[in-house]
């Protein structure tokens, strides 16, 4: 069980999911993520512009659950012990919290490059969400 | 428009209370306020009651306020129950305060219960992750702490406050616990211990993290009329703020402080007609260390970015310039969701009036309480002035 979100919910942002589209606000230029409801920034309700970011950014914050996690998330933190998650600022200006992928969560730090990869999130009701998550940056 | 007094506020006990109901606890913290009230107080005053829940483990998440106002034999009067998160019982207070400056009503009544130690561990953890931002926050796999955990990360990154000042807090509200007969986790704990605590979400560790708690308060407002009849010792509201945000954290401007806030301190202090410099002590909302930290910046006590020199200097100690969270906090006092805001106003009003025993500070003339829900979503502020206006 965890906070529920339905199929349809969960559909209804599937673009932001998958591809993390963003909105542009017409009015003050700022981005918002998702791009629904009113501009995170001048607050104002807009048509905003979509677009698909380029899916890389840098790590604003990060911290490493390793234990409470809700039920949707407790086989995973069962497998992995602990989990890294981020509040990820995306090159183009949207912010978003990321679980981070592929990588030793206790060495993610601030500052650090990442890149959106698609994964499984977790399986609520038998069906399995797919979603984004980061991983850092390969040079 | 008429002043606002709390003529009368007490709690139940906080903590594990499996022989309990939130109807039983409720009943306590209710007959406690009645006490309270100096004179001879008539219950029928009550014509207004606003009660605080989040629902927890989702018992009566409908009609949750007449289910315990109709129970403690206040019959037929105006309830509402009232939800914003961990803040839901300041704004209790807040809407209360509001329906007395109206004129509306003479007297009214704030207060607020929460259950939470009788699930599973799973049923906790649920419910623990509801007031984020939860269709992203907790679906990247965000725990509440996770969240407060962020904000420290980037506090400590852009401020260089450190672990020990974090742990400070602990220390700081578990002493002051130690001396409430009421708190959850009234013992003691060392600088080495709070700071060697097991990972929960780094940095922040299990001494970083208030408790789950069971418990309710209630706090009996009423206009000057009602209060000079009955109490020699009175307890003013002189300033209520309320601010809104972005639920979710990565939707606000900042990682490291709270807008809503400072935005609702502003209110209370314009109200109030005085300044963050006249608050004598506070009872803030610290949920997990770096809040505590957080809230000192924000209310004003010291600059942004400020905050771990200030505590390290003692100045939030009972016998600093300006105490806080003398009841022990939500650290040590206990965190029961819905009754921790009127719960702050229970040390408030006890220590203006000179009755709060082994935790007296002397000479406090100016209080302030701040309850905050989720994140920042929501918080309340307000400000308490010992004496008649």
């Amino acid at each position: 069980m965890g906070a529920y979100t339905s199929v349809p919910t969960w559909w209804n942002h599937s673009d932001s999911r998958y591809r993390l589209v963003c909105g542009e606000c017409p009015e003050c230029g700022a981005v918002s993520f998702p791009p629904s409801g009113a501009c995170t920034d001048c607050h104002e309700r807009v048509e905003f512009e979509e677009f698909e970011p380029e899916g890389t950014g840098t790590v604003l914050s990060v911290t490493v659950i390793e234990g409470g996690a809700p039920p949707e998330f407790a086989s995973l933190l069962a497998t992995e012990d602990a989990i890294a998650v981020a509040v990820v600022e995306l090159d183009e200006g949207a912010r978003l919290p990321a679980m981070m992928a592929d990588c030793d969560p206790h060495a993610v730090a601030r500052g650090d490059r990442v890149e959106r990869v698609v994964r499984r999130i977790y399986e609520q009701e038998g069906v399995v969400r797919y979603g984004s998550k980061f991983r850092p940056v390969r040079e | 428009m008429t002043e606002v007094y709390v003529i009368g506020a007490s709690q139940s006990d906080y903590g594990a209370f499996p022989e309990e109901s939130y109807r039983s606890l409720f009943t306590t913290a209710y007959e406690g306020a009645v006490d309270a009230v100096d004179g001879d107080f008539d219950e029928s005053l009550i014509e207004e009651a606003y009660v605080g829940t989040l629902g927890v483990g989702g018992r009566q998440l409908g009609l949750s306020g007449p289910a315990v106002t109709e129970h403690v034999g206040l019959h037929g009067v105006s309830c509402t129950r009232v939800e914003n998160a961990c803040a839901a019982s300041g704004t209790a207070l807040r809407q209360a305060t509001l329906a007395v400056k109206s004129g509306v009503v003479d007297v009214a009544l704030a207060g607020g219960f929460e259950v939470m130690t009788d699930m599973s561990g799973e049923q906790t953890r649920y419910w623990l992750g509801v007031s984020g931002e939860t269709e992203w926050e907790r679906m990247a796999g965000t725990t509440f702490a996770g969240v407060y955990a962020q904000m420290a990360d980037a506090h400590m990154a852009e401020h260089g406050t450190t672990r020990e000042q974090l742990s400070r807090v602990a220390v700081k509200n578990h002493a002051n616990g130690a001396k409430n007969p009421h708190a959850h986790l009234g013992f003691e704990c060392s600088l080495e211990d709070a700071m060697a605590g097991t990972p929960v979400a780094d940095p922040l560790n299990l001494y970083d993290c208030c408790p789950t708690s069971d418990g309710a308060s209630v706090a009996i407002v009423a206009n000057e009329e009602v209060a000079r009849e009955l109490t020699e010792s009175p307890v003013r509201v002189a300033g209520t703020g309320q601010a809104s945000a972005r639920v979710g954290l990565f939707q606000r401007p900042t990682l490291t402080g709270v807008p809503a806030s400072r935005k609702a301190a502003e209110q209370a202090y314009e109200q109030a007609g005085i300044g963050p410099d006249d608050v004598d002590f506070a009872e803030v909302h610290d949920c997990f260390s770096i809040a505590e930290l957080m809230a000192y910046e924000d209310l004003g006590f010291c600059a942004p970015g400020e905050a771990g020199s200030y505590i390290e200097r003692g100045a939030t100690e009972p016998d600093g310039e300006r105490p806080v969270n003398l009841s022990g906090g939500l650290k040590s006092k206990g965190h029961p969701i819905g009754a921790t805001g009127t719960g702050q106003t229970v040390e408030v009003f006890k220590q203006l009036r000179g009755e709060a025993g082994g935790r007296q500070v002397d000479g406090l003339e100016t209080g302030l309480s701040h309850n905050v829900g989720g994140s920042g979503g929501a918080a309340v502020v307000t400000v308490y002035e010992g004496g008649w206006a």
